[in-house]
């Protein structure tokens, strides 16, 4: 990258140097974030007892998959609230990169009445605590719409949020508004434009919402938990929580399924990194 | 070419929004017919089993946390069983964690559509009654179901003149040692058990059982698990037996504003000040005393129930096979039920943690016959085999006749120590006398200041961050402010 | 000249109406969404905070439910909790994003790829198994992991979630160390984003590295460090499971924030109309530091 200073062939060395100490600082730094991680992915492999029985210690003794197996075991719908986490977070998932990337589009380089308000409007759904929009929302869905224990009141209220709408805007704005003029005296229509011209410029920004919407989505629990009545419907988030009795919780199993439940988001980010590297650039087509 | 290209995008952007929706729809219509063929059926069930009379159907929803680690496997044994017994009735069970049950009930509280049934304990019911939902069983339920339990437990869900639970188990709220331990530092802990100690004692007792390594504590006396709100736990338990058997005293004033607690702020203060419990008590988890229990970190251990000697079991078994699955550095403990010390001289007056099932109304007026069937639901779960399997589960006795009778059936779990389970019988009968007379306005304010006052003072205090008397004062405070001069306690 | 400039206006026009019906086609699920699940349930609860609200019956109270709000000294106690939390964590969570994405960018592919999987990791795991997790760590004892750390430095044992030195800075460390994975993503698309004509311009020109960091980066990603900013900001206001998990806004509420105080309000005393009072109010706070943060950083949408 051309930010830093590019060394020439025979500086070789200064160069491996850099590198170097970037690396030694990033691997502590990394180490620092990741000890929690490592912690809760060692505890996994515990054995599947309560949580003042578990060992507090760096290293488990005996490596055992009893509390994978604990978990799957513990409830029929194991699986299936894992399947479940999916549905309703890659559902979201989707429609909140194509609605909030055309929203953003429409937000920062379209010229329409109201622009500046409805935006405004929209940032406004994120200042207020859900804690009080939660009842509302509640009897709304539940008593209301007769919504409750369907995928549809999981997913709805999450369909495209604003802070998406936000971040699509910001990024949108600053790709140059030269090729888009150019693109309509050519005849560009705006959906043609939103697809053939802001989309791919923005795939970056599209990954990076896709990621973060659906951890979101996979991590949600409070909602959820509300709007589900039987097992079969709940999502990996409350399902984990059932390993919590009255006065013990069991920890491995608990740990366990923190890491089945995380698993899928890692695979996810890997298979979308070549997205957020590609860095994709508009020098071209504005050259 | 635009305008094609125009169309299309345009049927994808359709296609996609009514695409997630309409997978949300199928959806639905899946589950609508899956109750369908339900409660078809149960109609089918219905008709050639009820010859006697018609009776309406009726379905029963109840929202339950995982009482016992095993109670929620038998949920569907239980529907299936009384559905048999009352083949018009259906019993909808809602199970849900532990943790998040007060949660989701208040919500759905708050909007208007609680379940038929909730399991909440009889101390925080005062909320529940104040937003007009919760019902009164006292007509609802027959005589007999009534009568089946232990007065002084069904009256902890008396209020004024209603009636608004069933108890499932009464628990008592105590404390717990490490029998070789008790027994190194002289302690005769069957005595204990059967006659109680004297602060004094347990003073001495605490500070005999804890053992240095140079500077450093290896055992400690007593943890107590305080960290948040478990804080008042600690002084809950401990309060009873300053002569406070209650937040109100029999004249129905605010009893914190007597000097025994001063007085016993002081002496739980001086504790920690001997040495004999960790100074950083206030951040002690429930499950980091545990760990120090087994560790044979501390000697005695709160809050105790019953079923810990069960969980040291376990661990024995664990050191036993030798196959690094035992807590890392734990010994072999056998737990002991002890009662908590009595203050100045009073009576020990045992924290019963009653716990039991509760009928909710929507917003709409309920039909008699709809609660009647509710009760009938509450009855089931709270009286008899049910009642019987989550008090084993607990290492507890059952709290109604029929429970007891019910237990026989029970496998009664090997080498259960016999003088715990006596002294949990002792405690049980000495859990502090309910107090219908205390009105849910009274109640929501007590709560309020052992929420807002007591609960961050007392963490402050454990905290070494201020003194007794500062506590002292802040309580009498709050408390003048809430029921004014004539409202408290003075002597 | 005249008969050129009529057609060409007009022009201008249909596309101004055109652009005008796009506009508004492309914001209709955002708005629509917004107006069913996020306006109405705020209007509900406008409402409800004149309210004494309770299921069976509702009475109106007036400006009462505010007037306790603002009497409330616990409620200031948590307004001041919540600025402190959010007046350190943001900057330095935001200070610290940036950094490291900063050092991940030159990194060849396979590295970058490690790291930000490495750094995205504490974002991804469920937050009340890390709570878990961070209570171990905090253990008060001198067995603990965080105090056995600092006695290597020679610091005394520390009661950290118990006391009310130390409560409020361990949830600063224990946000700071798991909070900061979205935003390292971000900042690294958009230092993606920037064009290599313009560091090849100022290479040209012979700027240094600091350089281009001030005038080349910093710039084109103001965008995105608003976006983080006052997203940031907003999340730190209403923050509330980590007190809620960690220390329950003890000790003596040193750690209780006002999402923390409404939830209590709303569900443990089921007083929702000053819940709600107290979250609108809470709002119109958030709007204004909102607004200030969009003033200050002059971040004036281009059209």
């Amino acid at each position: 990258m051309a930010l830093y200073k590019s060394y020439s062939k025979n500086e070789k060395g200064r160069q491996y140097f850099r590198t170097g100490w970037i690396m030694l600082l990033l691997t502590i730094l990394a180490i620092v974030t990741l000890f929690p991680i490592y912690y809760m992915i060692m505890s996994s492999f515990g054995a599947p007892v309560e949580s003042g029985a578990s060992s507090y210690s760096l290293l488990v003794k005996n490596p055992t998959l009893e509390s994978y197996q604990f978990f799957f075991d513990y409830s029929k719908y194991s699986f299936r609230w894992i399947v479940n986490s999916f549905l309703v977070a890659g559902v979201s998932t989707l429609a909140n990169v194509i609605f909030a990337t055309a929203a953003g589009y429409a937000f920062s380089k379209l010229r329409f009445k109201g622009n500046k308000l409805l935006f405004s409007l929209l940032l406004l759904a994120m200042m207020i605590p859900y804690q009080v929009t939660q009842v509302p929302l509640y009897i709304l869905i539940v008593n209301v719409l007769r919504m409750d224990n369907t995928y549809a009141a999981l997913i709805a209220p999450g369909l495209v949020t604003a802070y998406n709408v936000f971040l699509a805007k910001q990024f949108i704005g600053s790709l140059p508004t030269e090729i888009m003029e150019a693109a309509k005296m050519e005849g560009c229509s705006q959906p043609a434009l939103l697809i053939r011209i802001v989309m791919p410029l923005s795939k970056t920004v599209m990954a990076v919402m896709a990621i973060n919407t659906f951890m979101n989505n996979w991590n949600t629990f409070f909602w959820p938990l509300l709007v589900t009545k039987t097992e079969n419907m709940q999502t990996i988030q409350v399902g984990l929580k059932n390993f919590s009795f009255a006065n013990t919780t069991y920890f491995a199993p608990m740990m366990a399924g923190a890491t089945v439940s995380a698993l899928p988001m890692f695979i996810l980010f890997f298979a979308l990194q070549k997205y957020f590297l590609e860095g994709v650039t508009v020098g071209a087509v504005k050259g | 070419m635009m305008q094609l290209k125009k169309v299309f995008t345009l049927l994808i952007v359709t296609v996609l929004a009514v695409g997630s929706l309409a997978g949300c729809k199928k959806d639905d219509g899946a589950k609508g017919a899956d109750t369908n063929t339900v409660t078809k059926d149960n109609s089918k069930e219905d008709s050639s089993d009820t010859g006697e009379e018609e009776l309406k159907e009726d379905t029963i929803s109840v929202l339950l946390p995982p009482v016992t680690p095993t109670y929620q496997d038998n949920f569907d044994k239980w529907s299936k069983e009384f559905h048999e017994l009352y083949p018009n009735l259906t019993l909808q069970i809602e199970p849900t964690s532990w943790e998040d049950v007060t949660q989701k009930l208040d919500v759905q509280v708050q909007a208007g559509s609680p379940p038929d049934i909730a399991f909440v304990g009889a101390d925080s019911i005062f909320k529940y009654i104040d937003t007009g939902l919760l019902v009164d069983i006292s007509n609802t339920a027959t005589s007999e179901m009534l009568a089946d339990f232990d007065e002084n437990i069904l009256n902890y869900y008396k209020k004024g003149d209603g009636l608004y639970g069933m108890p499932a188990y009464a628990e008592v709220h105590g404390i717990g040692g490490n029998k070789e331990m008790l027994e190194a530092a002289g302690i005769d802990w069957k005595m204990v058990q059967k006659e109680g100690w004297t602060y004094e004692e347990f003073r001495e007792a605490i500070k005999a059982g804890t053992v240095k390594e140079g500077d450093t504590v290896k055992t400690y006396g007593f943890v107590f698990a305080c960290s948040g709100v478990t804080a008042a736990d600690y002084l809950n338990i401990f309060v009873r037996n300053a002569g406070m058997p209650d937040v109100f005293n029999e004249n129905l004033k605010y009893a914190y504003t007597s000097k025994n607690f001063l007085k016993l702020l002081e002496a739980l203060r001086a504790l920690i000040d001997d040495g004999s419990m960790p100074k950083e008590l206030s951040s002690v988890d429930a499950g980091k005393r545990w760990n120090m229990f087994l560790t044979g970190q501390t000697m005695i251990t709160g809050k105790g129930l019953s079923v810990f000697e069960r969980s040291a079991k376990e661990n024995n078994d664990k050191i036993d096979a030798g196959d690094g699955s035992a807590v890392e550095g734990s010994i072999k403990t056998e737990y002991i039920i002890l009662p908590v010390p009595t203050f100045f001289g009073n009576p020990i007056s045992a924290a019963g943690a009653v716990d039991g099932y509760v009928c909710f109304r929507g917003k709409e007026e309920p039909e008699p016959q709809h609660l009647k069937n509710v009760a009938k639901a509450m009855y089931f779960l709270a009286g008899g085999e049910v009642s019987a399997v989550t008090c084993n589960d607990l290492y507890i006795s059952p709290v109604c006749e029929t429970g007891r009778q019910a237990m026989a059936d029970v496998e009664i779990p090997e080498d259960k120590n016999e003088f715990n389970t006596e002294t949990a019988a002792l405690l049980v009968s000495k859990i502090s006398e309910a107090r219908p007379d205390i009105t849910p306005e009274l109640g929501a304010k007590a709560q309020k200041i052992s929420d807002e006052v007591i609960v961050p003072k007392f963490q402050a205090l454990l905290a070494d961050e201020i003194t007794p008397q500062e506590m002292y004062d802040a309580v009498k405070a709050a408390a003048i402010d809430a029921f004014g001069e004539d409202g408290i306690a003075v002597d | 000249m005249k008969s050129k400039k009529g057609p060409a206006l007009q022009k201008k026009k249909r596309k101004n109406t055109e652009e005008n019906r796009w506009g508004y086609i492309f914001i209709l699920v955002p708005l629509l969404v917004f107006a069913i699940f996020t306006l109405y349930p705020i209007m509900d609860a406008f409402i409800i905070s004149f309210k004494e609200f309770k299921p069976l019956k509702t009475e109106w109270v007036g400006f009462e439910n505010y007037k306790n709000t603002l009497k409330n000294s616990l409620f200031y106690k948590s307004l001041a909790n919540t600025v402190v939390y959010t007046g350190i964590t943001v900057p330095l969570s935001l200070a610290l994003s940036f950094l490291i994405s900063i050092l991940i960018v030159p990194l060849t592919k396979r590295k970058q790829n490690f790291f930000k999987g490495a750094y995205y990791l504490p974002a991804i795991a469920s937050g009340v198994a890390l709570s878990f997790v961070w209570k171990w760590i905090y253990d008060p004892l001198p067995s603990g992991l965080l105090n056995r750390l600092v006695a290597l430095f020679g610091v005394d044992n520390q009661n950290w979630l118990g006391s009310s030195k130390t409560a409020m800075f361990s949830l600063i460390l224990m946000a700071l160390l798991s909070s900061h994975g979205a935003s390292i993503i971000i900042y690294i698309a958009a230092l993606l984003g920037i064009d290599n004509t313009y560091y090849e311009s100022a290479d040209m020109d012979g700027a240094t590295f600091f350089q281009k960091l001030r005038y080349i980066v910093m710039p084109l990603i103001k965008p995105t460090t608003v976006f983080l900013l006052v997203t940031s900001v907003i999340g730190s206001f209403q923050v509330f499971q980590n007190a809620f998990l960690m220390t329950g806004g003890g000790p003596d509420n040193a750690t209780t924030m006002v999402g923390l105080l409404i939830f209590n309000k709303a569900f443990k005393y089921f007083e929702y109309g000053e819940a709600s009072a107290q979250a609108l109010i809470l709002t119109a706070i958030i709007g204004i530091f909102t607004f200030i943060q969009f003033k200050l950083t002059g971040d004036n949408v281009e059209y």
